[in-house]
């Protein structure tokens, strides 16, 4: 088993190496930072200040949202009592989002409200992530033969305007359930800890402060994680473009390999799982502020 | 003696190197004590296997994303910068 594992791990580096040769000398020099660059396939004129073109990241959101409808439709169209393998899987992610992350994090009154929200969330982002690492034709930059874009990835949830816009929906559903759970003053009063005279005016800026971080920690959580696991493939594999010497190959191919099962099993799903979880922990903290 | 070359770029580049070498090493050592504690939990009680490894898979999302919070402030020195 073991062996035959090896066999194929090594025919997969030779044959990512083997296009290596023809690269290695091609001009200009590669920058695999440029994968990162949005430039618009279909421009749409500006609204003010507002950009709508479809570029590389909203591709990526349409196609996880056409993946998502459209293989949650199929499942649900044929429902079956013995269930097939698509819907076994499908069950298998509404389990673990309903006990990991629904039951895990919101109380009992706000669970019924707000759970869809954060399995959608997860599936999104989960989605997304996985998508990310399939090579898919969408550099632009260099075709094939000039007519097809080559093969390349990126994801939707490297670029921060898609993690912060996914921030911002849960902070305002935070903020809202805690007025709508406890009333205004009520809510705002919980964020003033149960301490005396002037530690008081020491703790609440920290406490306001620490609410607004959340933004930044959720979204650049997600974001960096995504870019740096993409780079650091890109970059192995083209530093044997980037040194120009073709016996980089047997050292940074495999270590290339390595990154993607480890990205793709482990960091894809992880900050999904991690996104939608603090997402819950903060809604379930503010409806219930006193826990 | 004043210095030749190209400094602003040989700045940036040791930006982009030590600040993801020295934001790397305080996550490596949470790492370390996340896992080794949790496999001091598991061997004094394994039938709480599932429930610890859970918790640590939240710790180490949480821990190792500290490393990227450095090296995406490495980036922006590194390419902001120029």
């Amino acid at each position: 088993m073991i062996r035959r594992l090896l066999w194929l791990a090594g025919a997969l580096v030779l044959a990512l190496a083997a296009p290596v040769q023809a690269f290695a000398a091609s001009e200009p020099k590669t920058d695999p930072t440029k994968e990162f660059l949005l430039e618009p396939w279909i421009e749409i004129p500006k609204i003010g200040p507002i950009d709508l073109s479809i570029t590389k990241a909203v591709f990526y959101l349409i196609l996880s949202t056409a993946i998502l409808l459209v293989g949650t439709l199929l499942v649900v169209r044929h429902l079956r009592l013995h269930p097939k393998k698509l819907q076994a899987f499908v069950e298998l992610v509404y389990d673990f989002s309903e006990t990991q992350i629904g039951r895990a994090s919101l109380p009992a009154k706000t669970y019924t409200t707000w759970f869809p929200y954060l399995a959608t969330l997860f599936l999104f982002i989960w989605i997304n992530n996985v998508i990310s690492y399939l090579p898919l034709p969408v550099n632009t930059e260099h075709k094939i033969w000039g007519v097809i874009p080559s093969p390349s990835f990126y994801a939707a949830t490297a670029n921060l305007s898609v993690t912060l816009a996914l921030t911002l929906v849960t902070f305002f559903a935070t903020h809202y359930v805690g007025i709508q759970q406890n009333g205004t003053v009520p809510y705002f009063k919980s964020w003033i800890p149960p301490v005396s005279g002037a530690i008081k005016l020491l703790i609440v800026p920290l406490e306001i402060l620490s609410q607004l971080l959340r933004l930044v920690s959720l979204s650049v959580r997600l974001f960096a994680n995504m870019l740096a696991g993409h780079l650091l493939i890109l970059m192995s594999v083209s530093l044997i473009i980037i040194i120009g010497n073709v016996f980089v190959a047997i050292l940074s191919v495999p270590v290339g390999v390595f990154f993607y099962c480890f990205e793709l099993v482990l960091v894809a799903n992880l900050q999904a799982f991690i996104f939608a979880l603090l997402s819950g922990i903060y809604i379930g903290v503010a409806a219930e502020p006193n826990h | 003696m004043p210095l030749e070359g190209n400094v602003n770029e040989a700045a940036q580049n040791l930006a982009l190197g030590i600040g993801t070498a020295i934001g790397a090493i305080g996550p490596g050592i949470g790492v370390g004590y996340l896992i080794g504690k949790t496999i001091e939990g598991v061997s004094r009680q394994p039938e709480m296997r599932g429930e610890l490894q859970g918790m640590m898979f939240l710790g180490l999302a949480l821990t190792e994303a500290i490393t990227f919070y450095a090296l995406l402030m490495s980036f922006v020195a590194f390419f902001i910068g120029k």
